[in-house]
């Protein structure tokens, strides 16, 4: 016979846990004792389009051989606030008849696979963190360069396949300029000459370099911190997903052809480069 | 030949040097190279440069610019004030 005074318990943990739509409480009450609680429903999750990111995918896949041929493609969830933790994030892809868990590996990368009733029943890609908590890129790596360095081609890939996955969200109105609402949303954007497209180094970054042969030129400081340097209000702009790691931003010429695909974007650190 | 010496003494008189030309201003490459990196403090840079354009980071990092028509001085201070690093382009 249950224990109706544990029962209650139980249950007065389970309503908290919902009524609160927290993370950190439902995790409290999975790990309490043997109630064996599970509560994994959260109010406003993170969510992107499971068809757009595979479209993305797809894109990938046709540009591949001209912008990066040995590259392959991850997806990356990336902070966007300061006190995100991206400590045991959770990522799945739900719809109403299936919820597909995602691996997501110690970098916070992932992949994304095909699947029919997912794309038919227009399922999201989310994991177990608050709306406006996270952002997402796409991570395009050619294996075998030096360390801290990128490959410009590479680096076009992951433009154009974040932009055709919609994973650039919430900047705010005017952020692009007056072709927001023509060509925000669309790879094509990645050809401009200087897209406003921000990458993320791995750690805060001072300098950013293209090198191809003999050819060096160091990027004005404007093409880093999302262009801090030249607006003063940059720390009351909580719309960028850049919130969390200004220091780590930087955009690059993406669309100058004078640079080839081949180009090294060496990254140099605040601190030391180890 | 008076009007000769009259030509000669207006010629001479446009042949007036001019005042001299007042020192360039030393370029952000030349004022770099008098920076100490792992010495130099934020005091001593607002001396001899005056205010650039700040941006502070949370993790206690400072990016001072500045800028003349040709070039650009960036200059990084650690959390504890000093110089660490710098760059002309």
């Amino acid at each position: 016979m249950p224990d109706l005074t544990q029962t209650s318990a139980r249950l007065g943990v389970l309503a908290i846990a919902l009524l609160a739509g927290d993370a950190g409480l439902a995790e409290d009450a999975r790990s309490g004792s043997d109630d064996a609680v599970v509560v994994s429903a959260m109010r406003n999750p993170v969510r992107k389009s499971y068809k757009k990111m595979i479209d993305g995918a797809a894109l990938f896949e046709q540009r591949r051989s001209e912008l990066a041929p040995a590259a392959a493609l991850r997806f990356k969830l990336i902070p966007r606030k300061p006190d995100t933790s991206m400590k045991g994030v959770e990522l799945k892809v739900e719809a109403d008849s299936i919820a597909i868990p995602l691996r997501v590996a110690p970098d916070q990368t992932f992949t994304i696979e095909r699947n029919r009733t997912a794309l038919r029943e227009n399922a999201d890609v989310m994991p177990n963190r608050r709306e406006g908590t996270m952002t997402w890129r796409a991570d395009v790596r050619t294996p075998g360069l030096p360390p801290h360095t990128r490959r410009l081609g590479d680096l076009r890939l992951e433009c154009e396949v974040g932009m055709k996955a919609g994973l650039i969200s919430n900047y705010p109105r005017g952020f692009w300029g007056w072709l927001d609402e023509l060509i925000a949303l669309k790879p094509e954007y990645c050809k401009r000459a200087a897209p406003r497209y921000l990458f993320f180094a791995d750690h805060p970054i001072f300098s950013v370099t293209l090198v191809h042969g003999e050819r060096r030129e160091v990027l004005p400081v404007d093409m880093l911190y999302a262009g801090a340097t030249r607006d003063p209000e940059w720390k009351k702009d909580k719309y960028c997903d850049c919130e969390a790691l200004f220091d780590h931003a930087y955009f690059v010429p993406l669309g100058d052809a004078s640079w080839p695909d081949d180009t090294r974007v060496e990254l140099e650190y605040m601190g030391p480069n180890s | 030949m008076r009007l000769l010496l009259i030509a000669c003494a207006l010629l001479a008189g446009c042949a007036t040097p001019p005042p001299p030309k007042p020192a360039a201003a030393p370029s952000l490459r030349e004022i770099s190279s008098a920076l100490s990196v792992g010495s130099s403090t934020k005091s001593e840079v607002r001396a001899a440069l005056g205010e650039g354009t700040v941006v502070n980071f949370d993790s206690g990092y400072e990016v001072w610019v500045y800028r003349q028509p040709s070039e650009e001085l960036v200059l990084l201070f650690e959390p504890s004030g000093i110089l660490s690093k710098t760059r002309v382009r």
